[in-house]
């Protein structure tokens, strides 16, 4: 292997003040957040940030280099956008390096008021297509785009030679089957919507059961899976349910497995991405740690030409499985 | 809470450890002789870590279970902003609590030190909760936000005593941890023979279930055929 031409940035998350001096010193080159409010997408009880918050974090990380996005990357409700535009508002005043968004008008709102303020088109846009990226670009002039999860390898290296903006991809962490942006199953079950309300099932909604040595999850009025003894346990949401169908019991959409691209980083980077995520603003600041120090080594390894290492992630995984997704769609 | 648990239950085995022994020997203490070191721990934490609660703000009439399974007590967590309360039980009993959260005492101690992961812990079994879902998830999420360092925080609270209390308290963690990997070895003599049935039962179950998957999916294709 040769070293790379140009580096890779690693975008890590960060749920609360102390993941992100975790990431920061795990080796992220940024860390994305969000505020403490449903402008965005991991809205969960206790997690996020104040803007004071904020402010100390911006300046812990650029002491150290580190760049801050934050995310605010719900959809606003009709007639009531003023919280989301207050968030743009103060992300721009404390000076983060972009922000990250979905909505149109959102996306306008903050190119009219913040022409400065760098734009990064979210992956609840959900722009798989030259077509949609080019016209985030033209109309709005977003920088990067966050892929969504469902295109292959080449798919995504065909997109890079089309489109004039910074490509970024997950790489680890929680799997989105779905049309993200537009996926109602949860509001379905909770009358909760993860894409206005900003949690994709809501832990108001959620319940473990224990019977005997079985665990069962349930959302809303749903049952969502039945856990037998010893067997990893996952979080319920409807597209990971394990559902009985014509007289069958199985996973109907996915099962509860994490992406993990370790293996075919090299292959990302030849198909022109700028930028690694790694998802988990959820998860507490060991996963960070562990997590973002296994793909700093990884990406360093790669930008030395060397074979990124084997590192063993099994024990942070949903399901404790791992899969690389539709980037390989292995399953076909 | 929609699904109360309100007696000392065991869904979460304790594993044999120093502090299996150590509760033990606590069984005959009345917990009401425990509850001023818990007074003096969230004295601790509402100097230090203000934001925990300040994070737990949308939840002031809960009351969460903290159920250390490998001692004899239960801790009860009310986050009131004004007049919070980590009060000492011996269970549950007759208890109103809102959610309850299962593990290990070293495993709790991890978790709210940063150094686990919850939602790993919790995927994998080893630590169970009960309850209203968004209590726990607040308060995990509180918590791991706090960046506790309860070596820094023990520190700060014994003032110039710190630095030789800091070093007992080395030397009895070098002693605990020679302790458990003996009782690990114990525990390894004592059941290894079984685990390795048991493992070799499960291999098999394993594989009969992955025939009964195979014949069940030549059946289903011969009758789509016919």
């Amino acid at each position: 292997m040769t070293g790379l031409s140009r580096p890779v940035e690693l975008v890590c998350p960060a749920g609360t003040p102390a993941a992100l001096r975790a990431a920061v010193d795990a080796g992220a080159d940024s860390v994305y957040l969000g505020f403490r409010d449903e402008t965005n997408a991991r809205n969960f009880p206790g997690l996020n940030f104040s803007r004071d918050e904020l402010a100390t974090g911006l300046a812990y990380a650029h002491e150290r280099g580190t760049k801050v996005f934050v995310a605010i990357n719900t959809f606003p409700r009709a007639g009531a956008p003023e919280l989301w535009h207050k968030a743009v508002d103060d992300a721009a005043r404390l000076k983060v390096d972009a922000v990250i968004m979905a909505d149109l008008g959102l996306c306008d709102y903050t190119a009219r008021h913040h022409p400065e303020l760098r734009l990064h088109l979210s992956v609840q846009a959900s722009a798989s297509s030259a077509e949609a990226i080019r016209f985030y670009h033209e109309a709005f002039g977003i920088r990067r785009a966050i892929l969504p999860r469902v295109l292959m390898v080449p798919e995504i290296a065909d997109l890079s030679a089309r489109v004039p903006v910074e490509m970024e991809v997950f790489i680890f962490g929680g799997l989105c089957v779905m049309a993200e942006g537009r996926c109602s199953l949860s509001s379905y079950a909770t009358g909760k919507s993860p894409n206005m309300n900003g949690a994709c099932s809501p832990a108001s909604h959620v319940r473990y059961t224990e019977k005997g040595d079985k665990v069962v999850s349930q959302l809303g009025e749903f049952t969502i899976n039945t856990f037998g003894a010893g067997e990893p346990a996952g979080y319920p949401t409807l597209c990971k349910g394990r559902f009985e169908a014509n007289g069958r019991l199985s996973y109907l959409f996915e099962e509860p497995t994490s992406l993990n691209t370790l293996s075919i980083l090299p292959q990302l980077i030849a198909a022109g991405v700028t930028s690694f995520k790694i998802e988990g603003r959820q998860r507490g600041r060991a996963y960070v740690t562990n997590v973002v120090k296994a793909f700093r080594l990884a990406v360093d390894a790669i930008s030395r030409g060397e074979t990124p290492p084997d590192i063993d992630l099994d024990g942070i995984t949903e399901g404790g499985r791992q899969t690389s997704g539709a980037y390989e769609r292995s399953w076909q | 809470m929609s699904n109360p648990r309100t007696e000392r239950s065991r869904p979460v085995d304790p594993p044999f450890s120093p502090i299996l022994l150590a509760g033990m020997a606590l069984g005959p203490v009345p917990p009401r002789f425990l509850q001023p070191l818990f007074d003096a721990i969230l004295a601790v934490v509402r100097r230090r870590h203000p934001d925990i609660l300040d994070r737990l703000t949308a939840y002031p009439d809960a009351v969460i279970g903290i159920d250390p399974v490998d001692l004899p007590f239960v801790l009860l967590l009310e986050p009131k902003p004004d007049r919070p309360r980590l009060t000492v039980y011996r269970d549950f009993a007759d208890l109103p609590v809102t959610a309850v959260i299962r593990g290990p005492l070293a495993m709790l101690i991890a978790l709210g030190e940063g150094r686990l992961d919850g939602d790993a812990v919790f995927f994998s079994r080893q630590l169970v909760i009960e309850g209203d879902t968004e209590v726990i998830v607040a308060l995990r999420n509180a918590v791991d936000g706090a960046g506790i360092d309860m070596e820094a925080d023990f520190a700060a609270t014994v003032g110039p005593l710190a630095r030789p209390l800091l070093q007992a308290a080395r030397v009895g963690g070098w002693l605990f941890r020679r302790l458990a990997d003996d009782m690990a070895l114990v525990r390894q003599a004592l059941v290894g023979p079984a685990l390795k049935s048991a493992d070799a039962q499960a291999a098999r179950l394993n594989e009969l279930e992955g025939e009964i998957v195979t014949l069940r999916r030549s059946l289903r294709q011969r009758e789509q055929r016919t």
